[in-house]
């Protein structure tokens, strides 16, 4: 009887049958289970999440509250010592000419990409969703720069956009057009990168928007053609346009996170260069963190992507989610 | 659905095509120059095929160069690493957040939003630091650890996690299982397809990863296959481009590979994962 | 002629034939059901008359135009899709008025905002929100016309649904299984506001579905359909008393009909089980009898057969027997009183009544057949 009084009061109406087989056969015992008392599941649950909760304090909550300290202090790593210099050093953010071209870069680099990469997906999407034919072969061609190692594939980029022996140029050669140097003047650089950009968003964004076409119901398309929509481009604005807008949300908060972001083409092809034209926030965060060391500095940097990006989302989400229904 | 006449859908196949040539032209030229020999590819024509067959030089020189094998190993083992421990903390705290009624779950769970608000190269300085002070830089721990907490695998699971019936877990209990036990024997194995969409989703972001490697890592024998990629490239400050993309290839070919087996498996984890987001 | 004509249309699927040679023709303001068991051809049918798919061969004739050509959106058709189909986006009033705004505005017009500004368009704008609605207060939903789908209940979706039709003024209504989302209770009334609607707009209306009841209680005319062929067609009354096929009998009718191998005798005497009815036919050789429970009962003489079991509804009894020789199963419909007359177990003679009784060979065509008088019945 002991052991099935463990169960607790929340179960006591299984304490007779119980009751009964253990007197029947007291050599057989009930299994100890922890007793599930009425107050709730508190206890275990903070057990389970412990380690979560541990390794989230001490990998992003914690060192989130370091990088906002350390923005108002002017630590360099390997000081003795550093002094709280408020607002010292956004202030030389201003007159830095590294930072304002890095900032400059990004959002045209941003503003370049995400457009284009969205735009383009989704015409490839319904394209793809226009017909049967091959439908699993382009979704995995145009999704093969996503699982593609970036540092490899800028280096191939690198070779294709070459001035002298690149297959781009010597093509632009034979029709008798320019041939700029894609990489290597600064003002084609961040048009050659954010061309990167888009090859390897356009895949992402473009099986997002797939999966976004197949979820409409078939039969919206019926009814829209019996109400009068015949060409496709009616359909498309009375019926795929309207239900896309959750996936569109989705796609271009993730998109503008992920251009923001950049960093491994700029790292790998143009460390910035020529002269700033390619720099960009995250590599500048680098730079004056591990090469110049100057972790406040980079810190206030950090603060002031944080901020970029806390915004790009809030904008976003309040301007387009008023307008997507959830139907 | 039932195919157009070919005759019809030639203008929508012409234009996917033209769209297809310009993604693939990268690994088009990826694969045709790295078997050419140095000479060829300073000729900058437009043959794809070379005259002479340089496969051997080429790759030779990257495996000699750089211990490629031992840069894709350490990539594995980061990324399967990170992989264990996001699902081993996230699992639990998931289903806490999903099944379990406790005062601060609410809290919990902002804070969880919050997380997923804040990328991870915010971090990095303060990681960086810590890291040194534990005398821990140029290890797997330094390279791992940082990511073990996934707040988007957490928000992933519980999303999956709520759609699980009560009363599967309430028999559960009634069986005799402890929580920990649902959560692996129950829970987990009910959502197994988020449980790969998210493998996927993981592998794919840390196997590129950049950023946090260059900071950690000094150690040759420890570079992650995209860092050896970058060392690869200041060790031969000149233009082999044959070399080049042999090494280039050589690191992304796993990936693609894999990718080319599952590819079902790999979109659905993206799509899944972006729809649930 | 107006109303809708079908010739001989075939239907096929890559290999598989789904229709196989479809004629029907529904007279103006007509009301037609379509009926059949699920994955007989209905819906094809039906999808092909609204111009959403293309005939194998055949034609299809609207209003005396032949329409098989055409696409949906130029045919002059309303349909009301089983699952309504309705733009989750748009508002009631603004679903409803999607099919005057396509017919009604051209494409520059219907701009967002700019197609506003052109000239006329206001004007037509305000007839478009008349005539939404009157559509909207004969259904009822006049109140509602600035929710969204995601707000309504399921009957009143419906209600938008079905006003996306009418507002048209249409030729041809079509309606695929509409009452199939909608709990028991709300079927039932909204299957006579259906019926009181189609009359109101008086075009003509084929709706498919698979239950039988709803077909037999809304439909001027009935065609039963199976295996992309159409059986029968005709009033229900006609359908129930006089199918022409044991598949038509067998579909129509709850519980349904009963089936008993039966003989006719050289001397055209039908028999079952050796025992005679009363029905004489002509030809020789076996045979099906097939009977209503409503027309076989308990009897002096008859068909011995073992009580098995009882179900009592109210308003009738369904008594379930065991035929003893062949051991095939009878449903007799009785009279609630009766429930005390039979017990389980006991061994009763059925009598089926010869002018009820339906006669049909070993193909499921229907033979003739007459009430024999007493002396010929036992000649």
């Amino acid at each position: 009887m002991a052991t099935v009084a463990g169960w607790g009061p929340a179960f006591c109406r299984w304490k007779t049958p119980m009751a009964d087989v253990a007197m029947q056969s007291p050599a057989v015992k009930a299994p100890t289970v922890h007793a599930r008392t009425l107050r709730g599941d508190a206890g275990i649950a903070w057990l389970l999440t412990l380690p979560a909760i541990l390794a989230y304090c001490a990998m992003i909550l914690l060192p989130l509250l370091a990088v906002l300290a350390l923005a108002f202090t002017d630590y360099e790593f390997g000081a003795r010592s550093f002094h709280w210099i408020g607002f010292g050093n956004f202030a030389d953010m201003l007159g830095d000419r590294t930072f304002s071209a890095s900032i400059r870069n990004t959002v045209v680099y941003c503003l370049f990409v995400a457009p284009l990469s969205i735009g383009i997906a989704l015409c490839l999407a319904v394209l793809i969703e226009a017909g049967a034919r091959g439908r699993a072969f382009w979704r995995a061609v145009f999704f093969l720069p996503v699982v593609s190692l970036t540092v490899a594939m800028a280096t191939a980029w690198q070779y294709l956009l070459h001035p002298s022996i690149g297959p781009v140029n010597a093509l632009l050669r034979m029709v008798g057009a320019g041939t700029p140097n894609w990489l290597g003047s600064s003002d084609w650089v961040i048009v050659s990168l954010g061309f990167i950009g888009v090859w390897e968003n356009v895949g992402f964004n473009l099986v997002l928007f797939l999966a976004g076409l197949t979820a409409i119901p078939r039969e919206l398309y019926a009814a829209s053609e019996i109400d009068g929509a015949r060409s496709g481009w009616s359909k498309f604005w009375l019926v795929t346009w309207p239900m896309l807008g959750p996936t569109m949300l989705f796609v271009i908060i993730i998109t503008m996170t992920r251009s923001i972001r950049v960093f491994d083409t700029v790292q790998t092809l143009t460390q910035g260069g020529p002269n700033n034209a390619s720099e960009v926030l995250l590599r500048t965060i680098h730079q004056e963190g591990f090469h110049y060391f100057r972790f406040g500095y980079s810190a206030a940097i950090t603060l002031v992507f944080l901020v970029i990006v806390l915004g790009l989302m809030l904008i976003q989400t309040r301007l387009i989610d008023r307008r997507v229904h959830y139907g | 659905m039932q195919s157009r006449p070919l005759i019809l859908d030639l203008p929508r196949l012409a234009l996917l095509s033209l769209a297809a040539f310009v993604v693939l032209a990268p690994y088009i030229w990826m694969v045709a120059v790295s078997v050419k020999p140095q000479d060829e590819v300073f000729k900058a024509s437009l043959s794809l095929i070379p005259q002479k067959w340089a496969l051997v030089e080429n790759y030779g020189k990257v495996l000699a160069t750089i211990p490629v094998w031992t840069y894709i190993v350490n990539g594995l083992i980061v990324c399967f690493g990170i992989l264990f421990f996001q699902i081993l903390f996230a699992v639990p705290a998931a289903y806490a957040l999903a099944k379990l009624n406790f005062r601060g779950r609410e809290l919990v769970f902002g804070f969880v939003m919050l997380g997923l608000l804040v990328p991870y190269q915010t971090t990095a300085l303060p990681l960086y630091l810590g890291i040194h002070q534990l005398g821990l830089l140029n290890s797997y721990t330094a390279l791992i650890a940082p990511f073990t907490c996934s707040v988007f695998a957490i928000f992933l699971f519980r999303q999956f996690f709520r759609a699980i019936p009560d009363d599967l877990i309430n028999a559960a209990r009634i069986d005799g299982m402890g929580e920990f036990s649902i959560v692996w024997r129950v829970v987990l194995p009910n959502a197994l397809p988020a449980a790969t969409a998210f493998a996927i989703f993981s592998v794919v972001a840390h196997w590129n990863d950049l950023f946090w490697p260059l900071i950690v890592i000094q150690k040759g024998d420890l570079y992650t296959p995209a860092m050896g990629i970058l060392a690869f490239r200041s060790v031969e400050a000149g233009e082999d481009y044959g070399a080049l993309m042999a090494a280039a290839l050589l690191v992304t070919a796993p990936l693609v590979l894999a990718f080319l087996l599952a590819q079902r498996r790999f979109i659905e984890g993206i799509t899944m994962t972006g729809l649930k987001g | 002629m107006s109303g809708i004509v079908l010739h001989d249309i075939q239907k096929s699927f890559g290999a598989t034939k789904v229709l196989r040679g479809v004629s029907l023709s529904v007279t103006q303001g007509e009301f037609l059901s379509l009926v059949g068991p699920s994955g007989c051809g209905k819906t094809t049918l039906m999808r092909i008359i609204a111009g959403l798919e293309a005939v194998s061969s055949g034609a299809v004739q609207i209003a005396g135009r032949d329409v098989t050509a055409l696409r949906a959106a130029d045919r002059d058709v309303a349909m009301v899709f089983q699952n309504y189909a309705l733009y989750p986006h748009l508002t009631v009033r603004q679903n409803i008025g999607v099919p005057l705004m396509m017919r009604r505005l051209s494409a520059a017009e219907r701009i967002p905002f700019f197609g506003g500004l052109l000239p006329g368009v206001a004007e037509k704008q305000r007839t478009i929100n008349a005539d939404v609605a009157n559509a909207a207060e004969m259904l009822g939903i006049g109140k509602l016309v600035d929710r969204k789908p995601a707000q309504l209940s399921g009957g009143q979706r419906q209600r938008v649904a079905l006003g996306r039709a009418i507002v048209r003024h249409p030729m041809a209504f079509l309606m695929d299984e509409p009452l199939s989302n909608l709990d028991a209770a709300l079927r039932v009334t909204t299957r006579s506001e259906i019926v009181a609607l189609h009359r109101r707009v008086g075009a003509s209306t084929v709706y498919v579905t698979h239950d039988q009841s709803e077909a037999m209680t809304m439909s001027d005319r009935v065609a039963v359909m199976m295996d992309g062929l159409i059986l029968q067609v005709g009033t229900p009354e006609d359908i129930y008393t006089n199918p022409q096929d044991l598949r038509v009998a067998a579909f129509i009718g709850s519980p349904s009909i009963n089936m008993l191998a039966a003989e006719i005798d050289p001397h055209g005497r039908v028999t079952t089980g050796s025992v005679s009815i009363g029905l004489g036919a002509s030809g020789h050789g076996p045979a099906i009898l097939a009977i209503r429970p409503e027309d076989i009962a308990p009897h002096a003489t008859g068909i011995a057969a073992r009580i098995e079991h009882q179900e009592y509804l109210g308003e009738s009894l369904l008594v379930h027997a065991r035929v003893l020789d062949s051991g095939e199963q009878v449903i007799c419909r009785l009279p609630p009183e009766k429930r005390r007359h039979v017990a389980r177990g006991e061994t009763v003679h059925l009598r089926p009544d010869p002018a009820k009784a339906l006669l049909f060979d070993g193909d499921g065509r229907r033979l003739g057949s007459r009430v024999l008088s007493l002396e010929d019945a036992h000649g």
